[in-house]
């Protein structure tokens, strides 16, 4: 599927993981685009997969144990997975780059902060010694931290600083593409807030194309356009945010959103998903979802079912949306 | 009122470092009724897991009092420093680290009933280690297992299976579901809820997450760098609240409401040094509308009924 305006597009991307015994299957047939200048967000629980699918597309998958038996990710017409390794590295730090989760093991220790942020400049824009510092500067400044602290070391930084640098290293060549892996998690909600913000103002500025990997609902409602919810190493659900929130349909998402406090309306219980997320060494037949699922029926132990098009765009693997949505008119007429 | 089942009175800890005393507690007052809970929001490093921890003898206070249905429990002997940790527990924030990775469910469980000397044979003990099972959800089958082999929420249902081992009345939760995902949080959650019903218990819930707080709380006390800035009724802090921080830490939260954006308080510069901090309010750096008088100490003040703040500016900037 060759389409022109798409910056990314992923195809039946597959991560497997082998160990002595048993193969764990954390990707399965993953299938999206990116338009340039927007934002994707993945959205799933620990162990979705969503990780894996980041570091495929840059691969900077620790192979082995990870393989990728199938798969085309391809970005701006190039295969990356067939590319050579050199140039994948040309690629890597300067048109793709990425925002890690944890800003406290993502820095090195005993090198300057400063020094970090230079070291992608020069490597990458072939620019002297002074030229690389006079950048990272400025990309420290950038993210909103005097340029006098290039000398310093991560311990002397606080946690939302720290992720800020990461930013500053990630956004240093001005990507085309950023993947933001749980960016704000290990942060506090204001700190959190100043980070989502700063984000977004950059894309605006520098045009920056973005995957944001997270597990939150209100992260994916502020920076989004489009919304892949992830479940097993697999799409189950995606579409517009619009479409997701307003109207979501695939029972683990409509779950997703019934786990969450809301702030502004009064639920006297929450209502979980009960059970627990499959082993991905021992995915269940059919559909994945299927153990978990208020809505399984006999159908749904035994076909697996392909994305269908629900109306305008909005994809969707269940085969009970028929009975979910009657169930939901019922309730409705009740109420 | 009747006797509030829990009560601190300008409770402080203070830690002393190298650089200097690092007030991590100060100067904190409020209540808890019996059977309900007390949700303690504020960001790391606030002070609210070190307020818990020193309410329930777990860290030694350095001023104030601490009472408990009414009798001042702030200095204790061994003795009776025995007695009350059997009535106030803790459930710990990482289930990862919290229990003995080379104990067993059971063992893990068992252990506070074998050191209570309440029960006098291993059979009694072996049953009420079977109902607290049971009552927590996690099966029969684990008993034997060790936590390694639990997910995070089974090992968090452990460690609140250990809490409720000897009946307590008041229970810390510090922050008991933020290393869990969104599925299985709400499962953690409910369980609380049921528990609370069930048994009549005391909880402060200590968190980050302003949405649950909202949730599980009847009552919200909001710190900032050890100090109480504003506490309320729980529905009632998020639709009005008072003090600029609380305004601004509730502006901050991402809303899943996608056709209402909310405006958003942005907060200039990061938290300051909680060592040797000066007197007046501590969050008069990063306030939009700090004054020469913010610079004094604040005094909490009951503005609307039950509504306390630590704000001098409050009531001229809510216009009451």
């Amino acid at each position: 599927m060759e389409n022109k305006e798409m910056l990314l597009s992923v195809r039946d991307l597959t991560v497997e993981y082998t160990s002595e015994d048993e193969v764990v299957h954390a990707v399965n047939h993953v299938s999206f685009d990116l338009a340039r200048g927007s934002t994707i967000g993945l959205v799933g629980e620990t162990g979705a997969g969503k990780t894996s699918i980041a570091r495929a597309i840059l691969r900077i998958l620790p192979e082995p144990p990870a393989r990728v038996p199938s798969g085309e990710i391809i970005f701006e017409g190039k295969n990356l997975l067939t590319l050579r390794e050199e140039e994948m590295q040309k690629i890597r730090g300067k048109e793709i780059s990425m925002i890690f989760q944890d800003p406290m093991t993502a820095l090195n220790p005993i090198m300057r902060v400063g020094e970090q942020i230079a070291e992608v400049v020069r490597l990458h824009e072939h620019c002297s010694k002074a030229e690389g510092t006079k950048k990272a500067k400025e990309m420290l400044e950038m993210v909103g931290i005097p340029g006098e602290r290039y000398y310093e070391y991560p311990h002397q930084f606080s946690g939302g600083m720290k992720q800020r640098v990461v930013i500053a290293m990630a956004l240093a060549c001005n990507p085309t593409l950023l993947l933001a892996d749980e960016p704000t998690t290990a942060l506090d909600v204001t700190i959190q807030a100043q980070v989502l913000d700063m984000i977004r103002d950059l894309r605006q500025k520098l045009g920056t194309s973005m995957i944001m990997i997270t597990h939150d609902l209100g992260i994916v409602a502020e920076v989004c356009d489009t919304v892949a919810v992830i479940y097993a190493g697999e799409v189950v659900e995606y579409g517009t945010k619009e479409q997701i929130f307003d109207n979501p349909l695939f029972p683990y998402t409509i779950g997703l959103f019934g786990s969450l406090p809301d702030l502004t309306s009064d639920v006297e219980r929450l209502s979980p998903i009960e059970g627990l997320p499959p082993d991905p060494s021992d995915l269940p037949r059919g559909c994945a979802f299927h153990p978990r699922c208020p809505h399984a029926c006999e159908a749904c132990e035994k076909a697996h079912l392909p994305l269908a098009d629900v109306g305008g765009g909005h994809l969707c693997r269940c085969n009970r949306l028929d009975a979910i949505a009657a169930e939901g008119k019922k309730k409705e007429a009740r109420a | 009122m009747s006797t509030p089942m829990i009560e601190v009175r300008h409770l402080k800890k203070y830690f002393d470092t190298p650089k200097g005393t690092l007030h991590a507690v100060d100067d904190v007052t409020f209540k808890i009724g019996k059977g309900k809970t007390m949700g303690v929001v504020g960001e790391s490093g606030c002070g609210k897991s070190t307020l818990g921890r020193t309410m329930i003898h777990l860290l030694e206070s350095t001023d104030g009092q601490i009472l408990m249905n009414g009798e001042d429990i702030t200095r204790v002997d061994k003795k009776q420093l025995h007695e009350i940790n059997e009535k106030m527990q803790i459930v710990f924030q990482d289930p990862y680290s919290s229990l003995n990775p080379r104990q067993t469910v059971e063992e893990i469980i068992r252990e506070p009933l074998t050191l209570s000397r309440r029960y006098k044979s291993r059979a009694e003990i072996d049953e009420k280690t079977e109902d607290l099972m049971h009552l927590v959800g996690i099966d029969e089958r684990l008993r034997h297992a060790y936590p390694h082999e639990l997910d995070g929420g089974r090992r968090q249902r452990v460690g609140i299976a250990r809490a409720l081992s000897l009946n307590p009345e008041f229970i810390v939760c510090d922050e008991p579901v933020s290393a869990l995902d969104v599925s299985i949080q709400a499962q953690v959650l409910n369980l609380l809820q049921d528990l609370q019903e069930k048994q009549g218990l005391t909880y402060m819930f200590v968190t980050h997450d302003l949405s649950v707080v909202r949730h599980i709380s009847d009552d919200i006390c909001v710190m900032y760098l050890g100090q109480l800035v504003e506490t309320s009724p729980a529905k009632e802090l998020f639709i009005r609240p008072l003090h600029p921080y609380t305004k601004a830490l509730l502006s901050a939260i991402p809303s899943t409401d996608i056709h209402h954006p909310h405006e958003r308080i942005h907060l200039k510069g990061e938290i300051t040094s909680p060592i040797d901090p000066k007197p007046g309010c501590r969050f008069a750096a990063r306030c939009p509308y700090a004054c020469d008088a913010c610079h004094q100490p604040q005094q909490l003040t009951e503005l609307t009924p039950n509504h306390f703040v630590s704000c001098c500016r409050a009531a001229e900037l809510n216009g009451l």
